[in-house]
Parts: structure tokens; sequence; C-alpha cells
């Protein structure tokens, strides 16, 4: 264990040698604190260098290869796992990943519309009163730190064709779905589930720049007259333009590998409504043994995120930088 | 996003709460009504389920769903309790959870101090890299990360769980954030006291940086607590299930018998809300600094 490495070369260091000069002794010292500095880093680096950097190499090279586990050793396979993938498009009702690629996009484009704009209401409301603001902030976040599991099993009973939510429906004259088993209404009921568990988080980050924003443009826009909706239009939410693209990119990345409630809750079902390009990668990898064609997945859906991401950032986040 | 995350937990930041101007009081009622609203829907669902968990099945499924317990019962908790299994599965998540944390914030205050306090070559060149590595999505990571798991012979052990998650990028990032602002004095008068680099860092350095040892802490074990991909891709059997995977298997054996499934999400859930009604402040400042995360 690294846990007490710098002990005796620092007490080298500490006390050198009487006859060193001063070049010596200075480049001694800087020796010594390399040592030193990588004998601190060690046990990261090995974490970094394994299951960062290798396993994203690893995992780029993989969709080059053909792996069936046990029978025989890997094949190279050049493009051929992403070749396959690319002809399923011809007719992509008939092939499960680009029938999830559909969903997430969906789902993605629902969830961070509406999770964003809650969250920036949230904070807004939050915002605008002193009193008993921190303790309703503590409330808005629980949904954030439950587990997904543990909500996941929650939503399955409220979304029970008799459960809470058809209840609360029927108080209003509405006959609610079967959400989960209707192959319509099952992806917006994860939808909502992830709008729900998420839009605490990014509400903290709104609250966080809000409570930064310059008062004195404020106050002044309010001296020259301007009303509560114009500053809100006009100077807040320009000002805030940084943080609406961390919340839309962050939400995406999220939402793009949507996986835990997939899995847990309808396991991609009904007649694959809910299946996600995660899951999909897993079922892929670990039901049928095709790591290969798996990875090549992972890279198709890795770009699409980080394309994604880019062009968020020059729609949203150039204004604010001129 | 890095001025974000040194400008949000400062351990003692000044509360800058002064809305610009007092709102109208009927304007107050509505945003007090949404305010209320949105405290309905947040903790709702849970505190609903908690109350359902004392319920009789019967109850658990009834149309029109009750609101109390009646008959209170006790029952669904003493089935879980009787399941050797299922307490070999909170076990399981405390080993993952708490090894990881502990790990990861010793490793990760390390890493931070030679990054943040200490001048050698290559510093640059791994904290670009620490960057870098935390844009990168476990999408592409998580077949690989399998296979050389399971290529070391750990898959279904607790190193499978632990390693991975023992020195996290967005951990170091906190941690260098929050090294690089201490005053060089603070070395510099351990030096001249004689200090080794060690004491220096355990007894001087590490002090200094509680609240962000602290959000490293409770961000850590959230994560591990939580998780429920990766213990699903690399535990093979029911004996080392972490608890969210217990849930799962749990789910399918006692398919209609919610009872038993509301008290059982439970155990996943108390827990992790006692630590955050004790270090709210933490939570959420952590948080915001893991706002680079992705």
């Amino acid at each position: 264990m690294a846990t007490q490495p710098a002990r005796p070369l620092s007490t080298l260091t500490d006390q050198p040698g009487p006859r060193l000069k001063p070049a010596h002794k200075a480049m001694a010292k800087k020796r010594s604190e390399t040592i030193a500095a990588y004998l601190f880093l060690a046990p990261y680096l090995f974490v970094l260098l394994v299951f960062s950097l290798f396993v994203s190499i690893y995992g780029i090279g993989l969709s080059f290869f053909r792996i069936d586990m046990g029978f025989t050793g890997p094949t190279f396979v050049g493009f051929k796992n992403y070749i396959q993938l690319f002809s399923q498009l011809a007719n992509p009702g008939l092939s499960d990943f680009w029938t999830s690629m559909g969903n997430i996009l969906k789902f993605t484009v629902f969830v961070v519309i509406f999770q964003t704009i809650l969250a920036l209401v949230m904070a807004l409301l939050l915002h605008s009163i002193k009193r008993g603001r921190g303790t309703f902030r503590t409330m808005f976040y629980v949904p954030a730190v439950t587990s997904s599991v543990a909500t996941s099993l929650i939503f399955l009973w409220l979304y029970n064709s008799e459960g809470v939510i058809n209840f609360l429906l029927s108080l209003v004259g509405v006959h609610g779905p079967d959400w989960l088993n209707d192959v319509f209404w099952a992806l917006p009921a994860l939808m909502l589930l992830n709008v729900w568990s998420t839009a605490a988080m990014f509400m903290i980050y709104f609250l966080a720049a809000l409570q930064d924003l310059p008062t004195d443009v404020l106050e002044a826009a309010e001296v020259d007259g301007a009303g509560r909706f114009q500053s809100f239009w006009y100077i807040t939410l320009p000002l805030l333009r940084p943080t609406i693209f961390l919340v839309v990119a962050l939400g995406t990345i999220g939402a793009f590998q949507m996986f835990d409630q997939a899995k847990f809750m309808t396991n991609g079902q009904p007649l694959n409504s809910t299946l996600t390009p995660m899951l999909e990668i897993y079922n892929e990898a670990f039901l049928n043994g095709g790591f290969g064609q798996a990875a090549a997945m992972s890279v198709i859906l890795f770009i699409l995120i980080f394309m994604v991401t880019i062009l968020q950032r020059r729609f949203i986040d150039t204004g604010s930088r001129q | 996003m890095a001025q974000l995350t040194s400008s949000s937990i400062q351990p003692a930041r000044p509360q800058q709460t002064k809305p610009a101007k007092r709102p109208a009081s009927w304007v107050r009622i509505v945003i007090y009504a949404f305010l209320i609203l949105f405290v309905i829907t947040s903790v709702g669902p849970l505190v609903f389920t908690f109350i359902s968990s004392f319920k009789t099945m019967g109850d658990v499924l009834a149309f029109p769903p009750t609101l109390i317990p009646n008959p209170f019962v006790w029952s669904n908790y003493q089935l879980i309790f009787g399941n050797p299994l299922f307490l070999r599965w909170m076990f399981n998540s405390v080993v993952y959870a708490g090894a990881a944390t502990l790990l990861n914030m010793l490793f990760s205050a390390m890493a931070g101090y030679a990054l943040g306090r200490m001048d050698f070559p290559g510093k640059n060149l791994v904290f670009t890299f620490t960057l870098a590595v935390m844009m990168i999505p476990s999408a592409i990571t998580l077949i690989p990360k399998f296979l050389i798991v399971n290529n070391f012979h750990l898959a279904n052990t607790y190193w499978a769980l632990i390693l991975p998650a023992m020195a996290q990028p967005f951990s170091v990032f906190i941690m260098v954030q929050f090294m690089k602002i201490l005053p060089k004095e603070l070395e510099e008068s351990a030096r001249i006291d004689g200090a080794t680099r060690w004491r220096t860092f355990y007894q001087i350095i590490l002090p200094q940086v509680k609240p962000a040892l602290t959000a490293v802490v409770i961000l850590t074990f959230q994560g591990a607590w939580n998780d429920f991909q990766w213990p699903l891709v690399a535990m093979g059997t029911q004996n080392m299930y972490t608890l969210p995977l217990g849930l799962f298997f749990f789910k399918s054996t006692y398919y209609t018998q919610y009872n038993l499934l509301l008290a059982g999400s439970m155990f996943n859930t108390i827990p992790i809300l006692i630590l955050f009604f004790i270090f709210q402040r933490y939570f959420i400042e952590g948080a915001v600094a893991s706002g680079v995360k992705g």
C-alpha cells in the first residue's frame, strides 16, 4: 500500500549532507519532490490508467473484433460490426439497435426540455423567497438522492393500472392507461419518472447561478423601470446562458445513457417500446455474447452524444461568450 | 465550470440572499402555493411508500388506495429480516459503499495534494487527463471494464466493485480545486518544524479541506450505494449481489407482493436519506461541484 510513502524520502532531503553544493542540493530536492509526488499519485494513476484510459481505448478497439466468449479467440473484422449496424438502417423498425436509438431520441428531447424548465422554475421560485428557502430546497432535493432502483420499484407500484396515479386521474374524470404495459404510454411513463428524479439536481445548479448574478445590473434595470418579467427575460435569462448550457448538456449526456429504469421496470418491453441503447448494448454483450458488436454500438452512441453536446454548445453557450 | 466549483464550495461563503424586490402579497401566495405543490410531488411518493410498507398485501393493492395502514403490520419487515439473502445483500452494499468511500477519500486527497501543491514533471499531463476522462460516458467503458475484471478473475468478487471506484477523477478534481487555494505558508512552517511530507499532508493539509472531503465522501457513498448497472454486470451469484441488485431479483421473485417490495425498497432509501438530512449542505454543494463530471 502506498499510504506512507513519503516519509523516508522527505526526511532525506530535509537533512541534506553538508558538503552538497547549492545546485546539487536544488536538483536533489527537485528529484525527491518528483518521487514523492508520484508516490502520492500512485493509487490514482493506477485507476486512471487502467479503468479510464486503457478501458476507453480497449472499448474502441473491441468494436473492430468479433468475440464469442469461450469458443474461439477474438478475430479482427475491421469495420464489419459497424457496416452490419448501419446496413440495418435500411429497415430500422426491425433492428433492435435503431429502435432503441429512436426511443432514446424521443426520450432525451422530452426529458431534457421538461427537466430544464422545471429545474429553472423551481430555482426561480426558491430564489424569490426568503423564509423557508433552505427547507424547501431540502425537500425538493429528496428525489435526487434516492436510488434509481428504489424509485423504480415505487413507481412500478404507482403506475399500476389500478395504482395511485390512475386513482388521482380518476378523481378528475380521466381513465388512465395501464402505463407500463401500454406500447404508447410506457416510454412517457419512464420520461416522467426521469424528470421527477433528476430535475432537483439541476435546480441546484440554477440556484447557485442565480445567487451569483450581479445584483447591480438587476438594480439598474429596476431603476430604468423594467418590470419583473422584462428584467427576467432580458437580463436574468441571458446571464444564465452558461448554466442553461451546462444543465442541457449534462441532462442530455445522462438521458442518452438511460439504463436503470428501462432494465428494472420494463426490460425494454412492451414490444421494444422502452428499449434504450444502453439496454441493447447490455443485452447484446451479456445475453448474446456479442461483445464486439456491442462495443461498436457503444462507439456510435458515444459519437452521437459527443456531437449533440458540441451542437448544444454552439447554439446555447456561444451567445454568452462574445 | 471550474469557476462554478471553486466559488460554490468555499468553506464559509456569505449567503447572498437579497431578492431585488419584495413581491406583492398575492404573488407571494401563488409562489408559496407552487412551492408546496412541488414539495408534495417531491416527497409525497416516498412518504406514501413508507406508510404503505406497513400495510397488508390486500391494502397495498386496494383501489381506491387507502392512506392509513389498517391493520398496521410489521410482518413485511419481519419477512425481509428473516431472509438471510437480504441481510447478505445489505452487508455487500455496506462493504462496497464503505470501502469505495474510504479509499476514494484517501487516494483522491493524496492525488489532489500532489497535483494541487507539488511541482513535478508530468503534472499538467495528469491533470489534463483527469479533466478529459470525466467527459467519457460510461457507455464506452462498461464492456471493456467487465472484460478486464473478468480476465483477472475478479468478476463476482468485492474487488470488481471496489477497484474501479477507489480513486475517482471527479473527486481528484474537487480536491485539487480546494488544495490549490490554501496558503503556501502552511507547508513552509511545517517544513521548518521538521515535519515529513506525509505528516504535513495528514496533519496540516487534510484538516484544512474538510468540506471537500465531506463532499467527496458523500458523493462516493451515494454513487456506490445507489449503483445498479456495474454490480449487475460484475456480480454473478446471488450471495454477491448488492442491495439494488438484490431488489431487482426480489422483484422477479415476489412479483405481485408489493407490500414486500415496498418494504424492501425502504432499505435502499432510508440510510441515504438519513445521511442526506444530516449532511444536506455537502450533498447539495457536492452536486454543484460534480457538475463537470458528466
